[in-house]
């Protein structure tokens, strides 16, 4: 049964694909639906709380009404899935920006270090791995799942500086994954070597014509070891003709050239990291990615929206400040735009040798460090799930009773196929997976 | 890599012959022979086995048939071996004639060179030169001081906070290595001023600067150990190589990196660090070096002055061909191209990156696309060594740059440039003989022999003037250039060949025998052969034979204690200052008779020896062939040496002997086995004995030189003293640096190139840095025509 296909063995139960969302109920299928379609995870960071008057529905279940800033994701809300009620419960050494970041998706205590935050006892990196590099390495492990990269993990005005503040993705304990905040380079990553291959190619005719015009000068014998090296670089080009973009299912995306990596370029650094996500995952190349704006106490300057004040700054303003509201009203309503433009691109793009669309095999899950940025806190951090990729019951606005985040990343690694039995600090996981679906 | 047959099987004993088994049908044969020429006999007898010239047979015997016996040497052995099966067939006068045809039509070296004399090979860069190449052109575009300083050390900046910040400096201090435990406490100032800030026990941090010194070229790996915050920067300034800044919790941690680094050169360093609220504070920052052991930096590798970045190609390449005996790059495969191509995109990508500071420009400037087209020109000019002519310009650079006006474009048309400079042949072979040698393919041939690498500024202004024309000018470019950093890594890493050094490596040695023998004694043990090799070869004498009969080794205290130790304790006599520091190497004299020079290094003997007892063949084939100069043919079969069959009251020496005692294997061990036997002397790792297996050793043996005279040999002195006084070894040393330098066979310069060079060397003193100097000059100046102009290009 676990190596029979999901969709297999629903034709073969004789139930329709229409009857799927019910079926994914059922925790004996739970843990089968992976092998069948491409599963994808796309984790969205932005900093330094949300304004929760303008963010929480107020209603439960599935009549709700979409508050200012998660408007945005009103095409989406059949889709939406919203959790209030998830608190980051993990104490210990850091102060909340850094225990809010960096046990974020990792769910356990960072180590004791020399890194002082603004109260509380310094502290170090987080003590375990991180949700999105446990399915990655999960997905890697086995055949059917594998991709070039595994993961990618994107930043948006990044810092450039390695600290708990600045990472939530770790490969492990002590062991940080920087995010690359930079389109052009995670261009190269994706197509440089078709780039490069195209540059060689382009150069090879000369490289020919050169060797050919040294060849006539030299004596017979000398010529045979030149003759031999035309040869190779004969073979080279025949080469470089018949394969290559073969296995590419998809236009390589046209970035703006000379953006510069800078604050204010970041809605078109946002667009640019979306869009070459939206490809990863056209390749296949990889099925998990995180995508981090700034970093927690993140202190962006959104001049395109009309405000001049960093956003960690506006963020300790106290509630009565309506004019600082406003303005994080309208910060954290971009954030979502840029969910909403994410789930856009997603759902335009048809499942490569799939069926549906890639939003139909993702889940987007935005979050954020705390709850709130003038108090700090570490409750009803928001997670805003968009897509049907771990066929959890969409279009729901959800409230818990402050449940251990720890809980929500094992019911999406149980929707993965991958069962844990704790993830993060085992006492934060008792009462199991999140019930979603 | 094997290099030969004798590195492949650490445990392999050789049979072997010159002559293989000869069947012939009739006896009555014999009688014939007198009124036959030598070449009559050979074609009845010999050729169809040894082929019609020597050549060989498939099947029967397929080595060629030449070798280094003396003419009545050779005519005894034919006399007494052959043919194979009934040697009687051919009497004392018959052997004669043959002996002395094969001798004079394709026996002996003379008749070698004769037969097929060895030419000037094309060839492409070797890997070596590949990076070193790369290195230059890319150091070119760089300001970089004309000299290195003399201090040691690295720059310590200390501050009163847990960052950088400049107003909380308070104080600067040179130092030595990077090995701190701050305990509870703080650092100092050296010297105590007035007004010096001390450090806040909550709150310091450190930033140290400079650049490390590299002598060879490899992976280095590095390593910090710190219970603090702290990064490494190495070769960039960008990128950290180590980042441990974020602690976790009080225990050191141990965080490493690892990164390639060209030798001869030096590398801008740099370590921060800061602790905050931490109980202790501590760091040690370490290096591998390739062939070395784990240590904390020494600070003879460290400067305060900070240096600019250089390119190291990452990119691997396939090893080159070394089955000549010496690294070369006449063969071409498709690794080698695939290899090429990938370094060429490496390359173009890292340049194309900071090709605005190269080229002094930026994006926005309305001048950009002609100082890009003037950089390419430059690196092509550097990268061609030579000026490029009009059609070239064309087809290298200005092609690539037509309508290209945006700033991405003509990126584009950068990296196209360095491309198709870096595949083209005019960068990738040291020389394109096109039958006309100009000034700049003689600053070639001076750079790519002392260096492995481009000619520098100097060199290409004194082709463009036409000032590398006469054998004196050519000869003091060659003494300039010697005196630099970039000979002693070629010199190096002759001897590591010559020497066969890198059989050492990650060599064991039995534990209950050699409780002391570990990785960081082996280590010390190469730095003892390096200092060695340095301190003779760059003195002022740099005599080849204080190479063979010095009887002085480098210690520490490390290899005092395993090389010194028990009854030789009385004879050392120090000539080190003994108060200095515990690792550092001081020169330790012995008794004549138990340490001459290379010979008897430790570090070489351990290498040519087994896991517990030493191996009178793999030390004798060694003597042979890189200390008397002699040739031996690998092996026809391997037969490998089994310990345990042998009484185990025997001797080394007896079970070697009786090993090899058939007629087959004597062939070459009769030469072997006496220098072999000569080093019994010394166990599997180099220590000095006069007993093994409970009886005396015994280092004497009678051994027969080239020339068929007899001599006593009675321990590795004599075998020193033989090699330093026999021209065959002289001109056997001259012929392996020779083509370790120029990368070619020295007959390729005519018959007589290595007498005469040997002749030379003798008359020198056996200076080895003038005769450095002479096989460079010699190489350099091949083929010019007295003639013609030199000065120009000519392509």
């Amino acid at each position: 049964m676990k190596t029979m296909q999901r969709r297999n063995f629903i034709k073969g139960l004789g139930v329709s694909a229409a009857a799927l969302p019910f079926l994914g109920s059922l925790p004996s299928l739970q843990a089968n639906r992976s092998g069948g379609r491409k599963q994808r995870l796309i984790i969205m960071f932005s900093p330094n709380g949300i304004v929760p008057t303008n963010f929480w529905p107020d209603e439960e279940g599935e009549n709700f009404t979409l508050k200012r800033i998660l408007a945005p994701l009103e095409p989406f809300k059949k889709q939406t899935l919203i959790l209030h009620g998830v608190s980051n419960k993990v104490r210990g050494d850091g102060d909340s920006h850094m225990r809010g970041m960096s046990c974020l998706l990792t769910g356990i205590e960072l180590f004791p270090g020399n890194i002082q935050g603004g109260s509380d006892t310094p502290a170090g990196w987080a003590s375990g791995i991180s949700i999105d590099q446990e399915l990655r390495n999960f997905l890697q492990s086995r055949e059917e799942s594998k991709t070039r990269f595994g993961s990618l993990e994107l930043g948006v005005a990044v810092p450039h500086r390695a600290d708990p503040w600045t990472r939530m993705s770790y490969a492990g304990p002590n062991k940080p994954v920087a995010p690359i905040d930079d389109p052009y380079l995670v261009f190269e990553k994706l197509y440089g070597q078709m780039k490069d291959k195209d540059t060689l190619k382009s150069v090879l005719d000369d490289v020919q014509s050169d060797l050919e015009t040294v060849s006539r000068k030299l004596s017979s014998e000398d010529k045979r070891m030149l003759d031999e090296h035309l040869t190779l670089v004969r073979e080279m080009e025949k080469e470089l003709q018949s394969g290559g973009e073969a296995s590419l299912n998809h236009a390589v995306p046209k970035l703006d050239a000379g953006v510069a990596i800078e604050n204010d370029s970041i809605p078109k650094i946002s667009r640019m990291q979306i869009e070459l996500l939206v490809n990863s995952f056209l390749s296949d190349s990889c099925r998990v990615a995180t995508l981090q704006y700034t970093n927690s106490v993140g202190n962006a300057r959104m001049k395109w929206l009309g405000i001049e004040e960093g956003h960690h700054t506006l963020s300790h303003d106290p509630d009565m400040n309506d004019v600082s509201q406003e303005k994080l009203t309208k910060i954290n309503t971009w954030f979502c735009e840029e969910m909403a433009h994410l789930a856009k691109r997603l759902s335009e793009s048809p499942e490569p040798g799939g069926e549906g669309t890639l939003l139909d095999n993702t889940l987007i899950v935005w979050t954020n460090e705390l709850g709130k940025g003038n108090s700090h806190t570490l409750e009803d951090i928001p997670f805003v799930l968009v897509g049907n990729g771990c066929g959890f019951k969409m279009g729901r606005s959800l409230k818990f009773k402050k449940v251990e985040h720890n809980r929500l990343w094992m019911a999406v690694a149980h929707a993965f196929g991958h069962p844990l039995q704790s993830f993060g600090n085992p006492k934060l996981c008792e009462g199991g997976p999140l019930v979603l679906a | 890599m094997c290099r030969n047959a004798f590195n492949c099987h650490r445990l392999v004993l050789l049979a072997l012959l010159s002559f293989n088994f000869v069947t012939v049908e009739a006896v009555f044969w014999k009688s014939k022979n007198s009124k036959k020429s030598g070449q009559e006999i050979y074609k009845e007898m010999c050729a169809h086995c040894h082929g019609e010239n020597g050549e060989g047979v498939a099947d029967k015997y397929d080595e060629s048939l030449y070798g280094d016996r003396s003419l009545p040497a050779l005519t005894k052995y034919i006399d007494r071996t052959m043919p194979e099966d009934n040697p009687d067939k051919l009497d004392a006068k018959g052997a004669a004639k043959v002996a002395e045809y094969i001798y004079g039509a394709f026996y002996s070296p003379a008749a070698r060179a004769k037969v097929a004399p060895p030419k000037v090979e094309l060839s492409r860069l070797t890997v070596s030169q590949y990076q070193n190449a790369v290195a230059d052109i890319f150091d070119s575009f760089k300001e970089k001081p004309s000299k290195l300083t003399e201090e040691r050390g690295l720059r310590g900046e200390y501050f009163n906070a847990r960052d950088f910040n400049r107003e909380k400096k308070a104080f600067e201090r040179i130092d030595g290595q990077i090995l701190f435990s701050f305990g509870e406490g703080t650092p100092e100032p050296v010297v105590a001023e007035q007004g010096t800030n001390h450090l806040g026990e909550e709150a310091f941090a450190i930033r140290w600067k400079g650049s490390i010194l590299v002598e060879e070229s490899g992976d280095y790996e590095f390593r910090i150990k710190t219970e603090n915050g702290a990064r490494l920067y190495v070769n960039g300034h960008e990128e950290p190589l180590i980042d441990a800044w974020v602690s976790s919790g009080p225990n050191v941690r141990e965080e490493s990196g690892m990164i390639r680094l060209l030798g001869g050169r030096a590398y801008p360093f740099k370590v921060d660090f800061f602790t905050y609220k931490e109980k202790t504070a501590s760091i040690i920052v370490e290096w591998k070096p390739p062939h070395k052991a784990w240590e904390p930096i020494p600070r003879a590798h460290l400067i305060p002055q900070q240096l600019p970045v250089t390119l190291v190609v990452t990119t691997s390449f396939p090893a080159d061909d070394g089955s000549a005996g010496y690294e070369r790059g006449t063969t071409i495969s498709r690794e080698w191209d695939q290899a090429s191509t990938y370094a060429a995109i490496e390359v173009a990508g890292k340049i194309t990156d900071q090709v605005d500071d190269l080229a002094g420009t930026k994006k926005e400037d309305t001048e950009r696309k002609s100082k890009l087209i003037q950089f390419c020109h430059r690196f092509a000019e550097r990268a061609f060594r030579r000026p490029l002519s009009d059609e070239q310009k064309k087809l290298f650079i200005e092609q690539h740059f037509e309508n290209v006006n945006e700033p991405s474009g003509q990126d584009a048309a950068v990296k196209k440039v360095i491309l198709l400079v870096l595949k083209s042949p005019r960068f990738l072979y040291p020389e394109i003989p096109d039958g006309n040698v100009d000034s700049y393919d003689v600053a070639s041939r001076l750079s790519f022999g002392l260096w492995d690498t481009l000619p520098d500024k100097q060199l290409l202004e004194a082709a463009a003037k036409g000032q590398l024309q006469t054998a004196s000018e050519i000869a003091s470019q060659a003494e300039r250039m010697l005196n630099n950093s970039r000979a002693r890594v070629k010199v190096r890493a002759f001897f590591e060949h010559w020497l066969e050094m890198e059989e050492a490596e990650d060599l064991s040695k039995d534990p209950l025998s050699f409780p002391g023998f570990n990785e960081a004694v082996l280590a010390d043990l190469r730095t003892s052969l390096e200092l060695f090799l340095d301190e003779v070869v760059w003195s002022e004498k740099s005599d080849y034979r204080e190479l063979l009969l010095a009887d002085y080794v480098f210690l520490n205290n490390r290899l005092e204690k395993v090389y010194q130790a028990g009854h030789q304790q009385g004879n050392g006599e120090k000539l080190g200052e003994s108060e200095k520091k515990a690792d550092e190497f001081r020169k330790v004299r012995f008794p004549a008779d138990q340490r001459t020079g290379v010979l008897t290094h430790p570090y070489l003997l351990s290498a040519f020896a087994y896991h517990k007892s030493s191996s009178p063949i793999h030390r004798g084939v060694f003597l042979t062939r890189n200390i008397v100069g002699r040739s031996l043919k690998p092996p026809p079969m391997a037969i490998q040496f089994m310990d345990g069959r042998f009484d185990p009251k025997m001797t080394m020496r007896e079970k070697v002997t009786e090993l090899t005692s058939p007629n087959a294997c004597q062939g070459c061990h009769a030469v072997i086995n006496p220098l072999g036997f000569s080093l019994e002397h010394f166990d599997a790792i180099g220590r000095y004995r006069t007993m093994e297996n409970e009886k005396p050793v015994n280092a004497t043996s009678d051994y027969t030189t080239p020339g068929g005279e007899t001599i006593q040999l009675k321990g590795a002195r004599d075998v020193a003293e033989h090699a330093a006084k026999s021209k065959e070894a002289q001109q056997g040393f001259v012929r392996q640096l020779f083509q370790h330098i120029v990368k070619q066979p020295a007959q390729a310069y005519g018959p007589e190139t290595l007498r005469e060079l040997r002749g030379e060397f003798e008359k020198e003193g056996f200076n080895i840095q003038k005769l450095l100097v002479k096989i460079v000059s010699l190489s350099a100046s091949h083929g010019i025509k007295p003639d013609t102009s030199l000065a120009g290009g000519n392509q």
